[in-house]
């Protein structure tokens, strides 16, 4: 199978964590906006972009996911005051990490959305399904048995 | 080379005060090239310890083992100190443990000892084989004298020293009450040309090396046991509620159980090696800390087990923080 034909039929997974207050209100804006953004994105809301444990990547990768994205308010825009700061160490070392170990660098997203930028959540959403499939099926190190 | 009567006199000295529960040192093993580690509560005891090149556990490891239990109704609790025998690389697991107030200084006397650099096991069975009597070793220059079972054998210090020797920043302890031996100099430096080395790879080829790691790991958890800085109650690995990693020894486990490990030691591991030493399975799970050390010196200047006022990594943030790879 050629590079481009597998590209073709693969639909990534995406897995969205928004933070409550920017992202999710972003995601909502592009919906009311009733602009277009692929389907791929499975979105889990959480209050803030801190709250999100650096191993719900690993873990949503070994359920299936092929990629996964990470989105705050921006920084000093967080509704906690900090959250977002401590979200950002985290997630470069946790990326880092993944990528050492073999996990292709595309498959790890974060952004920066604000509630007014419906528009760039959709360009978010687009650059991560494009570089998840160009990563390809997620294999490396998904449960062969989910329900075992 | 530390004299062994100095260290005993000191060992019984801190023994006899009123103040001081146990001491934790090392004694000569019952084979092969390594030390034991020992608990010693009595000064008659104290003739037992040594210091030499086998002594390679982080006593440290030791400090936050203890079971606390409740204290029954009317009595006082035992405050004594725990004396414990540390080399230049233990040392900063102290220094982390006080930053991370896992105890305080005034619970702890630290006996510090200079070193130049401890014995891998695996390096010395490749060159001597297995041995089943007790080994002993000098220093002498740049050479080490290895007497194994009434033969002597000299080798270079090069040859058999653990990896992190070659590579040690701090031969001397960062924190200590006592220093039973004058301070050496520094002999090594470390660049991360192996992380380097390895970084250039491709995505496929790192993942076909810890594929095949990962996969040999029979999950005993040894690493995490041994670990200084693993010293949580509840380990998320046992826990069952949520359940992160699943106990079948599969890759996707494997890994799971690896990566977290990895990251809960970020901006903490201080690089004793402990980890992959006690490996039955010859992982190189070093090569994980070590490139997660080296993003955080690199990223945000920050290094761990160094200074005791210093904020924990990952509780702290700087809001010039590199960004570079967000949206």
């Amino acid at each position: 199978m050629s590079e481009d034909a597998k590209s073709e039929e693969f639909e990534p997974n995406i897995v969205a964590f928004l933070c409550n207050w920017c992202s999710y209100a972003g995601a909502d804006l592009a919906g009311t906006s009733r602009m277009h953004y692929l389907p791929n994105v499975r979105i889990i809301r959480v209050m803030c972009s801190g709250r999100v444990n650096p191993l719900f990547l690993v873990n949503a990768l070994q359920q299936g996911a092929d990629g996964v994205l990470i989105s705050g308010c921006h920084p000093g825009d967080c509704h906690y005051l900090e959250g977002n700061y401590y979200a950002r160490r985290r997630f470069m070392l946790m990326h880092k990490l993944l990528e050492h170990v073999g996990v292709d660098p595309g498959r790890v997203n974060m952004s920066w959305v604000s509630a007014s930028e419906g528009a760039k959540f959709g360009d978010v959403i687009e650059e991560s399904v494009t570089k998840a499939k160009e990563a390809g099926p997620m294999d490396q190190f998904r449960r062969r048995r989910i329900n075992w | 080379m530390v004299d062994s009567k100095k260290l005993q006199d000191k060992a019984r000295e801190t023994l006899v005060r009123d103040d001081v529960r146990r001491l934790i040192g090392w004694k000569r093993g019952t084979y092969g090239y390594e030390a034991a580690p020992t608990v010693i509560k009595d000064a008659s005891d104290a003739e037992a310890l040594i210091f030499d090149p086998t002594c390679v556990q982080n006593l440290a490891s030791f400090l936050t083992l203890e079971e606390k239990l409740p204290v029954p109704r009317g009595a006082e609790p035992d405050t004594r100190k725990v004396a414990v025998m540390v080399k230049g690389c233990d040392s900063r697991a102290i220094v982390q443990h006080l930053l991370e107030k896992a105890y305080g200084r005034d619970d702890v006397i630290v006996l510090g000892i200079p070193c130049r650099g401890v014995i891998d096991r695996r390096k010395a069975e490749k060159l001597f084989g297995d041995v089943a009597t007790p080994v002993e070793v000098k220093e002498e220059g740049d050479k080490l004298v290895l007497e194994i079972g009434g033969e002597v054998k000299t080798v270079d210090r090069k040859d058999i020293l653990m990896d992190k020797c070659l590579r040690c920043r701090y031969p001397n302890p960062l924190v200590s009450d006592f220093l039973l031996d004058e301070e050496v100099e520094k002999f090594a430096d470390d660049d991360f040309a192996d992380v380097d080395e390895f970084e250039k790879q491709s995505p496929a080829d790192k993942w076909a090396h810890w594929e095949e790691q990962f996969g040999k790991c029979i999950r005993c958890y040894s690493c995490r046991n041994v670990c200084p800085m693993c010293y949580c109650v509840e380990c998320i690995v046992t826990k069952l509620r949520p359940q992160w990693t699943r106990r079948s020894t599969d890759i996707s486990e494997n890994t799971a159980y690896h990566i977290q490990r990895a990251w809960h030691l970020a901006g903490r591991c201080i690089e004793c090696m402990e980890c992959q030493r006690v490996c039955p399975v010859d992982i190189p799970i070093m090569t994980l800390n070590r490139k997660l050390t080296r993003d955080v010196k690199e990223l945000f200047d920050y290094e761990p087990g160094v200074d005791t006022e210093a904020q924990p990594l990952l509780a702290s943030y700087n809001p010039q923080d590199p960004e570079e790879y967000i949206m």
